[in-house]
């Protein structure tokens, strides 16, 4: 029990109470998309608070690999809601970042990074909805506190100079090749749902089903995080697998944690709509719906709802 | 590092760990050994490594491995449990068993599934509620918590006082034991009288006496119908009472919680239900396929309340007015953690159990000794399984708040062991409860000792818990808090 030595971080110092206060239940494990995707324990939330400790009590040099940690965040803030203790985790892991940048070590985690391709164009630092993108002395820069990796930047740039490097299964390409993966390997394979967020899937969450029990379901889900970046090609990529339909779940109108990724979607599918009907698909098959953080009941049931019309239209001929 | 056996320990061999895991499997880095160092309990230590295991045959190597280089191996599920069992005292490797996460089979006809141990309690009743089937033994943490865990610490919950604990649930387990041999224990079948029962014997051996990598595990079907209920009391006693003479009238109740003045005041404040301010309240509930016979054990309930003095009775089957009896137990857990900014709430003597005439007495004095030693403590619990909870609440900064919780946990065992009474219900010992628990199974330690010997001489698995533990946690330890003078 001695007086641990202090490093300096200035920023996370105010929290050292909060992070005591943290009764490590792990119940924001389940919602956390570093979690579900590298199933390691230390990427999630809960272990973020545990670096958070160790480098404010010095117990944990502030290396590459420690900074990687708290960088490395969606920003989604489902861990928020699961908190028994109501820790405010995302305003920690800011502060952490402040400390973490003044030391040289600012990811980029999660942050979207810029490609020389970029035109410099500037579409990219009026969409950020964090204020997050500028044009500094290199080109269009990120502020790496700022950022919060909603990937709007990513969807908005005509030159596709916008990145998320690490971005742990949300990409474009992954979730192009994992839905045309379950579309070929499941004969009874109708709709692909894309979801902006873990705290609403209603499937298993960390555990895998026998074959028997999954090879005829006739959906997926996928989460994209915020629904601000999906793009018009992953979401007509399931059409070109044979997909009877595509299901985008949104945050609710005024409950985007990136103030209007839900809107940009809801825009985004509603022009794809007029494609899918000039090229003669029923612009039904693909939809968007609100659901609010949480309510895995609604959502089963909009998928379900969702379904029942794809039966009714049938497989695209 | 020196191993408590004196034997000097030899460091790990990563590539030998790369080899058997491959290099996407395994942990060196400090700051995810760092994370791996902590579980819900108030210590930390750091492992030397982490591996993640897909198949039994890697968890064999391991086993094999380390058992000839001595070096100490912890499995660890969700990490959730609360009293230290997966903290690496003296280093070693944490075998995080998350990715062993398949659900074998569910096999209606024969009434069992086989599921892995990283499988997620939650996740197995998702899986089985199509087929109209529970796996019950479910506790508060089913979110998180795994099957490996949860039979590592014989785990249970508010349904506990009617479906029973873990280790009535398990029928058979495949299980690696320390020199990398691979057994199968038990059967599939409900009963068996076939010698020893060693699969449990495994349930509740935190991870010490062997790894298991395949269980076989017993399920119900969900019941038709639930009814709830709920009742004040003005004395504690009074609501004591009720509890022995339901428990004792032949009424099954499928859950019967208790929540006391303390708990219900931390619930008002910081969730603002408005909930009734009495000494006590019981909720209990029964369940079944039948309304009538639903009815009749309610109502029963209903009745021994009345007579002992209970006040507001409502009963309900409605879903959402159920959901709303339970809501002052449901939000407790939160409620305490954030009933004051400068408190923590540490889960210390947590999950003791006594006997159904002491519930009203065992929380009297809970409330006895917080007073007396200047810190918050709670009643609350699984009364119908004789299990009370009880949170700590202090400044885990301070050193002299250490100091009285550690007097107020002593006294309290002290009780508990007074009235025959037991030093944990469903947390398990770990290290935060060893002092207690040597003291309440001090005839039988040598042979607890010698079971641990005879199955794992080398003394790699999971060492420094239970029996093992160190005489003082608080300072044998490392505590995750920053504790200043």
């Amino acid at each position: 029990m001695e007086t641990k030595e202090k490093t300096r971080f200035k920023h996370l110092e105010k929290w050292e109470s909060t992070l005591s206060a943290c009764i490590r239940c792990g119940y924001c494990f389940e919602h956390c998309p570093m979690f579900k995707y590298t199933g390691w324990e230390s990427d999630a939330p809960r272990a973020k608070l545990i670096t958070a400790f160790g480098l404010l009590s010095g117990e944990l040099e502030p290396t590459k690999m420690a900074a990687d940690k708290i960088f490395n965040c969606f920003y989604c803030k489902r861990c928020e809601a699961a908190c028994s203790s109501g820790v405010t985790l995302t305003e920690v892991f800011t502060d952490a970042k402040k400390d973490l940048v003044e030391m040289g070590l600012k990811g980029p985690g999660t942050t979207s990074v810029t490609y020389l391709n970029c035109a410099r164009c500037l579409v990219c630092v009026k969409a950020c909805p964090h204020e997050a993108r500028f044009h500094g002395e290199d080109g269009i820069e990120t502020d790496p506190i700022k950022c919060q990796a909603c990937g709007i930047c990513v969807e908005v740039c005509p030159a596709g100079a916008a990145k998320i490097e690490n971005n742990f299964g949300t990409g474009r390409e992954d979730l192009i090749a994992e839905s045309s993966r379950f579309l070929s390997t499941h004969a009874s394979a109708k709709a692909i749902v894309f979801a902006c967020n873990w705290s609403y899937f209603p499937d298993l969450q960390a555990s895998r089903l026998p074959e028997s029990e999954t090879h005829d379901k006739d959906y997926e889900i996928y989460v994209n995080m915020c629904a601000g970046r999906l793009e018009s090609q992953l979401l007509m990529a399931p059409f070109l697998n044979k997909a009877w339909g595509v299901l985008v779940a949104s945050c609710p109108e005024d409950e985007c944690q990136h103030k209007n990724g839900n809107t940009r979607a809801k825009k985004l599918v509603e022009s794809l709509k007029s494609t899918l009907e000039r090229v003669n698909i029923d612009p039904a098959r693909l939809q968007v719906v609100e659901i609010p953080a949480g309510d895995k009941t609604l959502f089963q049931a909009e998928i379900d709802t969702f379904i029942d019309r794809l039966n009714s239209m049938g497989p695209i001929r | 590092m020196i191993h408590q056996k004196g034997i000097p320990m030899k460091s790990v061999d990563e590539s030998k760990l790369r080899e058997i895991f491959g290099d996407n499997n395994v942990k060196t880095d400090p700051s995810d050994l760092y994370a791996f160092g902590s579980d819900s309990s108030v210590h930390h230590a750091m492992p030397w490594a982490v591996v993640r295991p897909d198949t039994t045959e890697q968890v064999q190597k391991l086993m094999a491995y380390a058992n000839d280089a001595l070096i100490p191996v912890i499995p660890r599920g969700g990490g959730s449990g609360m009293c230290g069992q997966t903290v690496p005292i003296y280093g070693g490797i944490i075998l995080d068993m998350k990715r062993m996460n398949r659900i074998l089979e569910i096999n209606l006809p024969d009434v069992y599934c086989r599921v892995e141990p990283g499988v997620v309690d939650d996740d197995l009743n998702l899986a089985l509620k199509p087929h109209g089937m529970f796996y019950p033994p479910t506790p508060a943490s089913s979110r998180i918590a795994t099957i490996g865990g949860e039979i590592a610490n014989n785990a249970s919950g508010v349904r506990s006082v009617k479906y029973g604990a873990t280790r009535d649930a398990v029928l058979g387990m495949k299980v690696v034991m320390p020199n990398g041999d691979l057994v199968t224990l038990g059967a599939h079948t409900r009963v068996e009288a076939s010698g020893y029962q060693l699969h449990k014997l495994m349930v509740g051996s935190e991870g010490t006496l062997g790894i298991v990598v395949e269980a076989t595990l017993n399920f119900v079907p969900i019941p038709e119908y639930r009814c709830m209920g709920i009742a004040n009391f003005d004395d504690l006693s009074h609501a004591g009472g009720a509890i022995g003479a339901i428990m004792s009238s032949g009424a099954t109740p499928s859950m019967l919680e208790l929540v006391d003045s303390v708990a219900i005041k931390a619930v008002n404040k910081t969730m603002n239900l408005g909930l009734k301010e009495v000494a006590a309240s019981l909720i209990f509930e029964a369940d079944g396929m039948v309304k009538e016979a639903v009815d009749y054990e309610i109502n029963k309930m209903k009745e021994i309340c009345t007579k002992h003095h209970g006040s507001d009775i409502k009963t309900s089957y409605d879903p959402k007015e159920r959901a709303k009896i339970f809501m002052g137990r449901k939000k407790l857990f939160p409620a305490l953690s954030k009933y004051d900014d400068n408190l923590s709430s540490t889960s210390l003597a947590d999950d003791m159990a006594v006997p159904y005439s002491k519930m009203a007495e065992m929380a009297g004095k809970i409330h006895e000794v917080a007073k007396k030693n200047n810190i918050i403590m709670t009643a609350y619990g699984h009364c119908g399984s004789g299990c009370m909870h009880t949170k700590i609440l202090m400044d885990t900064n301070r050193e002299d708040q250490w100091a009285s919780a550690k007097k107020a946990i002593t006294e309290i065992y002290e009780y508990v062991r007074s009235v025959n009474g037991t030093t944990s219900a469903e947390h398990g010992i770990g290290l935060s409860k060893a002092e207690s628990f040597k003291v309440e199974k001090a005839d039988s330690l040598k042979l607890l000792q010698t079971i641990k010997q005879a199955l794992d001489p080398n003394n790699i698995l999971n060492p420094g818990k239970l029996m093992q533990a160190p005489e003082d946690w608080v300072t044998a330890t490392g505590l995750r808090y920053a504790v200043h003078n």
